[in-house]
């Protein structure tokens, strides 16, 4: 058994150690929000917060997040209570499929956490992990920008 | 999102939570050769066709009849009945159709997504939907209201009279008693409210939420998972295959044989998937075995020295051997494209369950009566006993109209009898996937001094993407009493014909319809190794673009004119390409390029659209470095710009991928490549600046989601020429 926090919630979870979190979030837990879309680690789709930090969850074992705070996009915001980011998105117009959009956005959040004022080469560097087949990017770059100057809301972004 | 399908339109709606049966105003659909049986009114709802249910609380519903794959169809037919029905197009509860023939795409006659027809196939249609149920209400308002129906507006769902503003909810009683006219008027384009007009998405919450339904998100009572274990090489068959080490992991409850291969069953994904690591299985190896990419490359090359006298004609005018006598230069160019696969950041998926004789299907396909059709086939039921249910589609690109995740999930299913969710892996999808052909392409054309064309003689040779399509999609549209027998000699005759005696439309679609050519030839040979092939983003002009604009390129090199010069003297009979070369013209002559860049200019028709594009390139290292793109479209109205423009930006990139980076090798008929690590795609770091011009039109829409596409691998590869001097022929380009 492995317990974690899943949204602010304890959670439990009696799937074999070494599955990835991925999988336990969308297949015991039942939040779909997070995508698999390589299981490789190359693409970002899965990307969640672990402790605050972006990371690829097809490919990290349940049993190494034990004890730890796991953040999914459906605990960074929800329709009636959006991340700045989330609205950014929406704004700019940002999703074509929007397949990869929660990694992109769980990646971004991250960033923004540390580092509230990005300059684009920060952005290109923080993004270049997470695959976007529609070809999003130049939104994804103006969405980020966007939310971090507003700068009433960067203290406002959390991890 | 998810929607209940059935056969009937009486079941359909019934489904759909109408209490007490729906009501139907009967009137015919434009389009639509099977207008349903008007239905009994339902207290409380209206349901004036199969597109639209509005509810007393002035609720709407559009029932979606194109698949959302992010080309923004969703919000662009919204938009199309909410212009005429006056209600704005983000109050719409879309839910996606399930099968029925209202929902044909026009363009079709079947219910298929795809070759860009969304917005261009049903522009008129949807918007008399529209016209002709506010049209009704009015009717309806009128009566109850005791006034002229002269005297009443609507607004955004309302009717105004005086000062009154009264939700059409209040009269869908009313109005469902009432026959709707069949042409109610509908709106110049100037008086247009929300066609033309910039706003969100309708789908841009779900997707920035994570709350947007995909297939692989579906989610059913006691659903089991299933990986299949595939030949590495495509047209492989079982020889043998042991699943004891299989079946000795936790959590996995069945190992069956179906068509495609192994395929391996458990309560949750990674059981599944641990099981397939352990399946051990021997192939019967195919012919493909034993071709790799110089055998393609070599076989392409061959087929091309005989073209002269074995080629098939595909269209030709004018005299070839005078236009050639007239010409000052002849220029002579070989330009290869490889096999790319769509790589969709979704990879395939489908839930097939079997119940008490009736089969439900989901999955997000560019085909929901195709999925419908082979779940009938393969579980051996009438059609009408099979739901099929759409989701959003996570990417598709064309590789959504290919459906044998539904197959292998219908058969794993009727193994089991359990409800099963099959989902490939990345490297399956790169792997045992459908492809976009390789094409060895050459051009020959004359020019005079003066810069006009006088010949274009150009030739491709490669595999055809038709009787492939027609193999796939005849399982899912004939009835299940057309045996497989029948359907493979159909094939098998169409792979003949197109072998032996008419050139597939689809392997040479661009190659030469541009430009005033004096006189031209357009020749093919069909070489087919038997890599699966199907549509890819723009099909093509994918590939036929890059050989023809930079033989456009070469020429106007050779005569030493402008590029753009060059093009808009050989375009008098194409007004419209040859108007978007001037815009982008004018618009590059403007443009401030760094030190050590260089433009690149190219401009395709497709999809009844006309495109050009300019592309910003450096070079460093040994690499070509995009920074900026312009575009030029002109796709006729655009009914949301802005996802015309985030559609030109995505088939830029998307092209990017193929121009800099898309190549499939095979060895010994094996994809090699299998992961994002060695089929990558562009990333942001690589990722230009994309700058649309729309040009403004009052014509009806034409294609969006590839047009883009095309002209971004040559205006690459001339902005190459232009800072170098090198001519880049192949694909992906590659400094010498």
């Amino acid at each position: 058994m492995i317990s974690f926090t899943l949204n602010d919630e304890t959670v439990t979870t009696d799937d074999t150690p070494d599955t990835p979190l991925l999988w336990v979030i969308r297949d015991t837990f039942k939040l779909k929000g997070s995508k698999y879309g390589c299981g490789a680690g190359l693409c970002g789709a899965c990307t969640m917060h672990v402790d605050g930090v972006a990371m690829r969850t097809c490919v990290l074992p349940v049993a190494a997040v034990a004890g730890k705070s796991i953040t999914t996009i459906e605990g960074l915001g929800t329709p009636d209570n959006l991340h700045p980011l989330q609205a950014a998105w929406i704004e700019h117009n940002v999703p074509q499929c929007g397949y990869c959009q929660s990694g992109q956005i769980m990646s971004a959040a991250a960033m923004l956490a540390t580092n509230a004022a990005p300059s684009a080469d920060d952005v290109d560097q923080a993004m270049s992990g997470n695959i976007c087949r529609c070809g999003c990017y130049p939104r994804i770059k103006k969405a980020i920008l966007a939310t971090a100057d507003k700068t009433d809301l960067a203290t406002e972004v959390k991890a | 999102m998810s929607q209940y399908t059935t056969l009937t339109r009486r079941h359909f709606l019934k489904s759909s939570s109408i209490a007490g049966g729906g009501l139907v105003v009967g009137f015919s659909l434009i389009g639509c050769g099977d207008t349903p049986p008007a239905l009994s009114s339902a207290e409380g709802t209206m349901a004036p066709n199969a597109f639209l249910q509005i509810s007393s609380d002035n609720h709407f519903t559009f029932y979606c009849p194109r698949d959302e794959m992010g080309q923004g169809a969703s919000t662009g037919l919204a938009t199309l009945i909410a212009e005429e029905l006056d209600v704005a197009p983000w109050h719409f509860d879309v839910q996606w159709a399930g099968v029925h023939p209202d929902y044909n795409n026009p363009d079709f006659g079947v219910q298929g997504t795809g070759g860009s027809t969304s917005l261009k196939a049903h522009y008129e249609q949807l918007r008399q939907v529209g016209a002709n149920t506010r049209a009704v209400i009015i009717e309806a308002a009128a009566g109850l209201l005791g006034v002229n129906a002269s005297q009443l507006s609507t607004d955004d769902g309302h009717v105004i009279s005086g000062s009154k503003r009264l939700p059409y909810g209040d009269f869908v009683n009313a109005a469902a008693l009432l026959q709707a006219p069949e042409q109610a008027p509908l709106k110049p384009p100037h008086g247009f409210k929300y066609i033309g007009k910039d706003f969100s998405r309708i789908d841009a919450m779900a997707k920035a939420t994570g709350t947007a339904e995909f297939g692989i998100d579906v989610d059913i009572e006691n659903l089991h998972h299933a990986v299949v274990k595939r030949c590495p090489v495509a047209g492989g068959t079982v020889a043998t295959y042991d699943a004891t080490a299989a079946l000795a992991v936790a959590g996995v409850s069945d190992v069956v044989e179906i068509g495609s291969g192994i395929a391996v069953v458990a309560q949750k994904y990674w059981a599944a998937k641990k099981g397939l690591q352990a399946l051990e299985v021997q192939w019967q190896m195919p012919k493909l075995a034993s071709v790799s990419t110089a055998d393609v490359k070599r076989d392409y090359q061959a087929a091309l020295g005989v073209a002269d006298d074995q080629a098939l004609i595909g269209s030709e005018a004018g005299d070839l051997e005078q236009g050639f006598a007239e010409a000052d230069h002849i220029v002579e160019g070989e330009y290869w494209a490889p096999y790319l696969a769509h790589a969709p950041m979704e990879p395939m998926n489908a839930i097939v369950r079997i119940e008490n004789g009736e089969a439900d299907v989901w999955t997000g396909s560019q085909g929901v009566g195709a999925a419908q059709g082979l779940v009938a086939r393969y579980a051996g039921l009438a059609k009408e006993n099979v739901r099929s249910h759409n989701t959003y589609l996570g990417g598709a690109f064309g590789r959504r109209g290919t459906l044998t995740h539904v197959i292998e999930a219908t058969q794993v299913a009727v193994a089991t009898g359990k409800p099963i969710q099959v989902l490939w892996s990345r490297e399956d999808d790169l792997q045992s996937g459908v492809y976009r052909p390789a094409s060895l392409m050459q051009v020959k054309a004359g020019v005079t001094d003066e810069g006009k064309i006088t010949a274009w003689q150009a030739t491709r040779v490669g595999g055809n993407i038709s009787p492939e399509t027609m193999a796939n999609m005849m399982p899912a549209l004939l009835p299940t009493a057309v045996g497989d027998g029948t359907i493979d000699w159909v094939v098998g005759l169409a792979d003949s014909a197109f072998k032996g005696w008419v050139v597939d439309g689809s392997s040479v679609e661009g190659l030469a319809e541009d430009y005033d050519t004096g006189s031209h030839q357009v020749r093919h040979t069909t070489v087919d190794h038997g890599l699966p092939l199907t549509f890819w983003r723009s099909v093509g002009h994918s590939y036929t673009a890059f050989a023809k604009e930079t033989a456009i390129d070469e020429l106007a090199a050779r005569a030493d004119i402008d590029p753009v010069a060059f093009r808009l003297k050989n375009l008098t009979q194409n007004p419209r390409l040859q108007n978007v070369v001037r815009l982008a013209g004018e618009h590059m002559q403007q443009m401030q390029v760094a030190p050590g860049r260089a433009l690149g200019f190219a401009a395709h028709h497709s999809f009844a659209t006309d495109v050009a594009e300019i592309a910003e390139v450096s070079v460093s290292d040994g690499k070509i470095h995009v920074h900026r793109v312009v575009c030029v479209v002109d796709c006729g109205i655009a009914v949301n710009p802005d996802v015309v423009r985030a559609q030109m930006e995505g088939a830029v990139m998307y092209g990017l991928t193929a121009a800099l980076h898309g190549n499939l090798e095979l060895e010994k008929g094996q994809v090699v490549e299998s992961n994002f690590h060695n089929y990558p795609i562009l990333r942001m770091d690589e990722a230009p600046e994309v700058e649309v011009i729309i040009v403004d039109s009052g014509t009806s829409p034409t294609g969006v989601g590839e047009p883009g596409l095309p002209p971004i691998a040559p205006a690459v590869a001339n902005a190459v020429f232009a800072a170098t001097g090198q001519r880049l022929r192949s694909l992906p380009l590659q400094l010498a």
